[in-house]
C-alpha cells in the first residue's frame, strides 16, 4: 500500500505510467481502428500525412498506412519487449542463482561465460544470430533475449552471495531443505525486487536494439514494426523525411514510458528495501 | 612496473573468457547459411561455375572439417596471426588497423562529450535537486536514453547537412582534399560532430543521472557535512571532496559499457558511413569472412578487457580506500 | 547483322529518355584539360583487377586501369583496343589477335603477347567467371613474336562470339606482376596496374580509391582528367545528398534511391538517364519451387501470375525506367525480341480466384487457401518492394506470403543449392544473347547450386530442345524463330515469370562532357571524359 501511495506521488512515474497505457492501449485496439492488414496496399505511395484525410499520417514507399503500423507496431514492440526481457530474466535469474548458491567452481565457470557475453559487443552478437538463424520474429526475440541476460544474472548473482549465509537459509539446510527449494523457494523471493526493477531497463534495451536491427534491414518484414518503417523511411529520408520521423517518436515515446516506470518502480521500492 | 605485471595478470585472467568467445562465435558461424564463397559469387553475379567454386574454397581453406579449421584457426591464433582476410585479401591485422583509429577517435570523443556533460549536468541537476534546473536536466536524460540512436543520427543528417548545410553528411574526412595538420585536423572533427552527438546521446544520458544520484548521496555523507560545518564555501566542497567520491560508480560504468558502446557504434557508422570497426564487422558478417569478423571480435574483447583495466586503475587512484594511490 | 544493332540502338535511346544526346549540343566544344571525376562507389569489391572477375562493381574502377583486346565503339561494334586487328581460320579453331605497338603498362615495362599468353591461359581460363566457361576448349596461345597472340581452341570459336565477349572477359594483366605468385592473392588484385588511362594510386578501405592520369597513355594526349576518385557511399541517401552537393559527379548502376532518380531527373543540374547502359538489361524475376507441389501445379503458378497488377506497381512504385515485361528476352534485344504476342498474364483476380479455386485450394480460416514463402534477393530497392509488392497482391486471392529476409550469402545458399523456398524473386541480368544468360534458367541438369539457373525442379524435353537447337544454329534468322519459339513454350509452363524490364539507371552531373557514349560506359575506360568548368 505503502508502495502504491509513494510510485502515485511521484509526477514522473505517473506520466510514464499514462504514456504506456497510452501505448498499451493503441496495441490493443489496432484491430478495431485498423482491421485491415497493415502491411496491405493501402494507397498511392508516399502521401504526405494530412494530405488523404484517409491516411492521417500519410503512406510509406510501399503504399501502407502509416498510421495502421504505428498501432500494429506498438504490438509487436511490446510483445518483443516483454517476451525479451522475460527470457533474458529468466535465464539471468537462472544462472546468477546458480553461480551465487553454489559457489566454487560452478561460480567461476558461468561467471566466465558471463564475462564472455559482456565483453563481447551485444549487437555484433546480435548481427551474428541474426545471419545464422534468420530474422523471423521469433528468432530475433530470442536472440535479444539471449543476449540480455548478464546484468540480470550478475545482480542475481550478488543479492545470492549476501542472502546465501543468512540465518534463515543456515536454518533451511540444517533442517535438511533440498537445494531447489532452498534456490526457488526461500532466496529468491528476497533476491527478486532489485532484478525486476532492472527489467524495465532491458525492456527498454530491447525495444531499441529490436528497431536498430531494422534498421539495418536485418528484422522481420512480415511484421509491421516501427523499426522496419524507419529503415524504409531512410531511402526516402532526404524528402519524405515523416516515414522515418513518425515512427521514431512512437520509439522514443515507448521507452520513455517504461524507463519512467521503471524507476518509478525503484524509486518507490527502494525505502523499502533499505528498511529491510 | 608494477602496472605492466597487473595488466600481464589481468590479460592472462581474461584468457578463458577470450577462448570462449572465439570458439563460440566460430562454432555459431558455421551454422549459418551459406560461406565466403556464396556472398563473393553473389558479387561476382554469375558465370562462376562448379570448379571455381570448389577452389575458392579450397583457397578460403574451406574445404578442411570443421574442428581441422578450428584448431587452424586457434594455432595461428597462439602465433599472433589473425589470419587472412576473404572479403579484402590482406592479412586481418592489417584490414583491422586501417579500420580502428576511426573506431577508436568515435568512442574517444562519444566518451568525452558523454563523460564531461553528464558530469557537469549530473552536478547541476544535484545541486538545484528538485528545482526547475535538476527537472529540466532529468527529464532530457530520459529522453535522450529512450531516442533510438540511428533515428536522431538520421534525422541530425536532415537537419544540419541537408537543410542547413552546416555539417557533412557523412565520411571520415574530405575525399582528396589533400589536407594536411591542422586543417586536416579540423576537417576530421567537423565529421566527427554529428557521429559524437549520435553515438554519446545515450551515454550521456546514463552518466548524468548516475551521477546526478551519487552526488545526492555523497552530499549527505558526514564528511561532506563536516567540511560545510567548517565554512568551506560550497564550490570548494564540491569540487574537492564530493566529485571525487561520486564519480566513482561513472567510472565503473565506463569499463562495463565499453562493449556496449562499441555495439552502437556498428549503427552509427553505417548511418555516417564511417571506415570503423563496426561497419567492418557488419560487413564481414554479412560476407560470412570468418577470419575478419574473429579478429574484430578479438580486438575488441581486448579493447573491453584493456578498457576495464583503465578503469580498475583510475577507480584506485580516486577511492582512498582502495591501494596506496589516494 | 549490323543494320539490326543499329536498330537495337535507336530502340534503347528511345527508351534512354526524353533528355537523349544532351551532349550534342556541346559538340562544338573545345575539351578542357584537368578536373577530378568524382564516382559513387556503391559495393565495395573483393577485388579490382578485371582479369580475374567480371562483374560491373569491378569495371568501374577497373576498366579505367586495365584494358581489354577488344572494346566496343559508339556504336556498339567492336572496336581495337590492345589488339588492333584480328582473324579466324577457316575451321575457326584459331584466332590470331594482331596486339598494338609501342604500349607500356604503368610501371614502365613494355605489353607484348607474353602478357596476353599468361592472362588468357591463368586467370580468364582458370579463374575468371563466365570467362572459364568461353574459353573451355582453350588449348594454348601460342606468341610467334611479341605483338602477336595466337588462341588455339579445340573446338571451333564463332569470331563473333569471342569478339562479342572480349570487352567484357578480355581485359590484360601483367605477366611480371603475377607470374610465380599465387594470383588470387597477388596484391595487385586490389592496387590493380595496367596500360590504361588512369593509374592507380591508392585505395582506402570504406572510403575511396585513387587513380591518376597515366602520362604514357597510348591515345596521345589523353586522358583529359587528372584524376579519378571512387567514393565509397554505403547509404543511397547519402550517395545523392552527395549527389546534390557536387562531391559525387556520377552514379552508376541503379544505386540511388527510386525516389531520388525521380527528384534529381526534374533538377536541370542533372541527367537521369539508362543511356550509356544499354548492354545492361534486367528482369525482375517470380521462381517457382517445383518441389511444393502446390506450385508444381500449373494453375496456381499461372493464377499467382494473374494476381498481379504489374503496371499498377511499375507506375507507382518503379517510375519511369522500368516497363512491363513480356518474357525472358527483353525487349530492347531487338536480334532475339519476339515481339509482345506470346502468352501473357494479365492482371485478372477473378480469373486468379477461380484458377486457384479449382485447383481444389478452397478458402480455409481468414479466408487463407495456402501459405508461401517467399525469397527476395537482398540486393536493389526495387526487389524489396516487389516482394512487398507479391505479398500484398496474393494476399488478395488468397495466399498468405512470408517474406523470408536473408543476406546475399545465406540467399543463394537457400535457394540454389538447399532448394528450401517456395518463391523467390531477383533479377535476372540479360547479356545480349540468351544463350549467355537465359536459357540457362530455364534448360534442365543444371548443377545443383549453380546460381541463377534452373534449380527450380522444372523439367520439359520441348524447351530442352528448343534452348539445344536455338545454341548450335548458325542461320540468325532461324535462332531468332527459335528463340520466339522458347519464349512462348516458357511463358506457357511458367516455371519462372519475368514481367518487369529495367536498364539500370545512370545519374550524371550535366557538367560532364562525353558521357554515355558507348554501350557500356560505366565499365569503358573514360579516355575521352572531360569536365566543363
Amino acid at each position: 500500500m505503502r508502495f502504491l501511495v509513494a510510485y502515485l506521488r511521484s509526477p514522473p512515474a505517473m506520466i510514464g505510467l499514462v504514456l504506456l497505457l497510452v501505448v498499451i492501449g493503441m496495441a490493443l485496439s489496432a484491430d478495431w481502428f485498423y482491421p485491415r492488414d497493415p502491411l496491405s496496399l493501402a494507397g498511392r505511395p508516399l502521401i504526405w500525412p494530412g494530405a488523404n484525410p484517409r491516411f492521417l499520417l500519410g503512406t510509406d514507399n510501399s503504399g501502407r498506412d502509416i498510421a495502421a503500423q504505428i498501432f500494429h507496431g506498438a504490438r509487436v514492440s511490446l510483445l518483443i519487449g516483454v517476451v525479451a526481457t522475460s527470457i533474458a530474466i529468466a535465464l539471468g535469474i537462472v544462472i546468477g542463482a546458480l553461480a551465487g548458491y553454489h559457489g566454487g567452481w560452478v561460480d567461476d565457470v558461468l561467471m566466465r561465460v558471463t564475462e564472455a557475453f559482456q565483453t563481447l559487443p551485444n549487437f555484433l552478437l546480435l548481427l551474428v544470430f541474426v545471419a545464422v538463424f534468420g530474422s523471423d520474429i521469433v528468432t530475433v526475440t530470442i536472440a535479444i533475449g539471449a543476449v540480455s541476460w548478464p546484468a540480470p544474472a550478475r545482480l542475481t548473482r550478488a543479492e545470492f552471495l549476501t542472502l546465501r549465509n543468512r540465518e534463515f537459509v543456515q536454518a533451511c539446510r540444517t533442517i535438511g531443505m533440498g537445494d531447489g527449494r532452498i534456490i526457488f523457494r526461500e532466496i529468491l523471493p528476497n533476491a527478486l525486487p532489485p532484478v525486476i526493477v532492472y527489467a524495465s531497463v532491458i525492456m527498454a534495451v530491447a525495444i531499441l536494439l529490436e528497431s536498430a536491427l531494422a534498421f539495418l534491414r536485418l528484422s522481420d518484414p512480415n511484421v509491421a514494426s516501427w523499426g522496419n518503417l524507419i529503415g524504409l523511411g531512410r531511402d526516402v529520408l532526404r524528402v519524405q523525411w515523416y516515414v522515418s520521423a513518425i515512427p521514431g517518436v512512437a520509439i522514443l515515446v515507448t521507452v520513455l514510458a517504461v524507463s519512467l516506470v521503471g524507476q518509478g518502480l525503484n524509486d518507490a521500492l527502494n525505502p523499502r528495501l533499505r528498511k529491510r | 612496473m608494477r602496472v605492466f605485471a597487473l595488466a600481464g595478470r589481468r590479460l592472462a585472467a581474461s584468457l578463458p573468457t577470450l577462448l570462449i568467445i572465439l570458439v563460440g562465435v566460430f562454432l555459431l558461424l558455421q551454422l549459418a547459411p551459406g560461406d565466403t564463397v556464396d556472398a563473393l559469387m553473389a558479387q561476382m553475379g554469375g558465370g562462376g561455375d562448379a570448379q571455381v567454386a570448389a577452389d575458392l574454397r579450397a583457397f578460403y581453406g574451406l574445404d578442411l572439417s570443421v574442428p581441422a579449421q578450428l584448431g587452424n584457426y586457434l594455432w595461428r591464433l597462439v602465433r599472433l596471426d589473425l589470419g587472412f582476410s576473404s572479403i579484402y585479401g590482406k592479412p586481418v591485422a592489417t584490414v583491422i588497423l586501417e579500420r580502428l583509429p576511426a573506431t577508436l577517435l568515435l568512442m574517444a570523443s562519444a566518451l568525452s562529450f558523454a563523460f564531461f556533460f553528464g558530469l557537469v549536468l549530473g552536478v547541476l541537476a544535484a545541486r538545484r535537486v528538485n528545482g526547475w534546473p535538476d527537472t529540466l536536466i532529468s527529464t532530457l536524460g530520459l529522453v535522450f536514453y529512450a531516442t533510438p540512436s540511428f533515428w536522431f543520427g538520421l534525422m541530425a543528417i536532415v537537419l544540419f547537412a541537408v537543410h542547413l548545410e552546416w555539417l557533412p553528411a557523412g565520411g571520415f574526412e574530405e575525399i582528396g582534399a589533400g589536407y594536411t595538420g591542422l586543417r586536416r585536423v579540423l576537417d576530421i572533427a567537423t565529421h566527427l560532430v554529428l557521429p559524437t552527438l549520435t553515438l554519446g546521446l545515450i551515454f550521456l544520458a546514463i552518466y548524468l543521472r548516475i551521477m546526478r544520484a551519487s552526488m545526492l548521496e555523497v552530499l549527505n555523507l558526514d564528511f561532506v557535512r563536516t567540511a560545510r560545518a567548517k565554512g568551506l564555501d560550497e564550490t570548494r566542497v564540491v569540487v574537492k571532496h564530493v566529485l571525487r567520491n561520486a564519480m566513482l560508480p561513472m567510472v565503473t560504468l565506463v569499463g562495463l559499457q565499453a562493449g556496449t558502446m562499441l555495439g552502437g557504434s556498428v549503427v552509427v557508422e553505417s548511418v555516417f558511413s564511417l571506415p570503423g570497426l563496426g561497419r567492418l564487422a557488419y560487413e564481414s558478417v554479412v560476407q560470412r569472412d570468418l577470419n575478419t569478423l574473429l579478429g574484430i571480435v578479438f580486438v575488441s574483447a581486448l579493447l573491453v578487457i584493456t578498457v576495464n583495466f583503465i578503469v580498475d586503475l583510475l577507480y584506485a587512484r580516486l577511492d582512498p580506500r582502495i591501494g596506496a594511490g589516494g | 547483322m549490323n543494320l539490326s544493332r543499329r536498330a537495337m540502338l535507336s530502340t534503347s535511346a528511345a527508351l534512354a529518355s526524353s533528355v537523349a544526346f544532351p551532349e550534342l549540343s556541346f559538340a562544338q566544344e573545345q575539351p578542357r584539360r584537368g578536373g577530378v571525376m568524382t564516382v559513387h562507389f556503391a559495393t565495395e569489391q573483393r577485388i579490382l583487377n578485371p582479369s580475374l572477375q567480371a562483374s560491373t562493381g569491378v569495371y568501374i574502377v577497373g576498366g579505367k586501369i586495365q584494358e581489354p583486346l577488344v572494346d566496343l565503339d559508339a556504336a556498339g561494334n567492336p572496336a581495337p583496343c590492345l589488339a588492333e586487328s584480328w582473324e579466324s581460320s577457316a575451321d575457326g579453331k584459331t584466332i590470331t589477335f594482331k596486339l598494338r605497338q609501342g604500349v607500356t603498362w604503368h610501371d614502365g615495362k613494355p605489353f607484348t603477347s607474353a602478357d596476353v599468353q599468361f592472362t588468357a591461359m591463368e586467370m580468364w581460363k582458370k579463374i575468371l567467371n563466365y570467362g572459364t566457361a568461353l574459353q573451355l576448349f582453350l588449348e594454348a596461345v601460342d606468341t610467334p613474336d611479341p605483338h602477336t597472340a595466337v588462341f588455339r581452341y579445340a573446338r571451333p570459336m564463332p569470331m563473333n562470339l569471342i569478339l562479342r565477349a572480349m570487352p567484357d572477359l578480355g581485359y590484360v594483366s601483367a605477366r611480371h606482376i603475377y607470374e610465380g605468385s599465387d594470383i588470387r592473392q597477388n596484391p595487385a588484385n586490389t592496387a590493380p596496374m595496367g596500360t590504361g588511362p588512369f593509374r592507380f594510386v591508392q585505395y582506402e578501405r570504406g572510403q575511396f580509391i585513387i587513380a591518376e592520369r597515366n602520362p604514357n597513355y597510348w591515345r596521345n594526349n589523353l586522358p583529359y582528367l587528372d584524376r579519378v576518385v571512387w567514393r565509397v557511399v554505403g547509404d543511397r541517401s547519402a550517395a545523392a545528398a552527395q549527389m546534390e552537393a557536387g562531391q559525387i559527379l556520377f552514379s552508376p548502376y541503379s544505386a540511388l534511391a527510386i525516389a531520388d532518380f525521380q527528384r534529381l531527373g526534374r533538377d536541370p543540374r542533372f541527367d537521369v538517364t539508362t543511356k550509356g547502359n544499354e548492354g545492361n538489361a534486367r528482369t525482375n524475376t517470380l521462381e517457382f519451387n517445383f518441389r511444393n507441389p502446390v506450385l508444381a501445379d500449373i494453375r496456381v503458378r499461372r493464377a499467382i501470375a494473374h494476381a498481379l497488377d504489374v503496371p499498377f506497381f511499375i507506375e507507382n512504385f518503379l517510375g519511369d525506367f522500368a516497363k512491363k515485361g513480356t518474357g525472358p528476352i527483353p525487349s530492347v534485344s531487338t536480334d532475339y525480341y519476339p515481339g509482345p504476342d506470346t502468352p501473357q498474364y494479365a492482371f485478372d483476380r477473378r480469373r486468379a480466384n477461380a484458377l486457384l479455386d479449382e485447383a481444389g485450394h478452397r478458402r480455409g480460416a481468414g479466408g487463407v487457401r495456402f501459405t508461401l514463402r517467399l525469397h527476395p534477393a537482398p540486393w536493389g530497392e526495387d526487389i524489396a518492394l516487389w516482394s512487398t509488392f507479391i505479398q500484398q497482391s496474393l494476399q488478395e486471392v488468397g495466399i498468405r506470403v512470408e517474406v523470408v529476409r536473408l543476406d546475399a550469402a545465406g540467399f543463394l545458399r537457400t535457394v540454389y543449392n538447399d532448394w528450401n523456398f517456395d518463391l523467390a524473386t531477383g533479377w535476372h541480368q540479360y547479356r545480349n544473347d540468351p544463350a549467355v544468360s537465359t536459357t540457362v534458367w530455364y534448360r534442365s541438369g543444371q548443377p545443383k547450386g549453380a546460381p541463377w539457373t534452373n534449380q527450380w525442379g522444372w523439367t520439359d524435353a520441348q524447351t530442352d530442345q528448343i534452348i539445344d537447337a536455338a545454341q548450335t544454329e548458325l542461320d540468325p534468322a532461324k535462332r531468332k524463330a527459335l528463340y520466339g519459339d522458347f519464349v512462348r513454350r516458357v511463358n506457357d509452363q511458367i516455371p519462372l515469370w519475368m514481367p518487369i524490364e529495367q536498364i539500370f539507371v545512370s545519374v550524371f552531373n550535366r557538367r560532364l562532357r562525353n558521357y554515355a557514349n558507348n554501350p557500356r560506359w560505366a565499365s569503358s575506360s573514360w579516355h575521352d571524359l572531360w569536365l566543363a568548368s
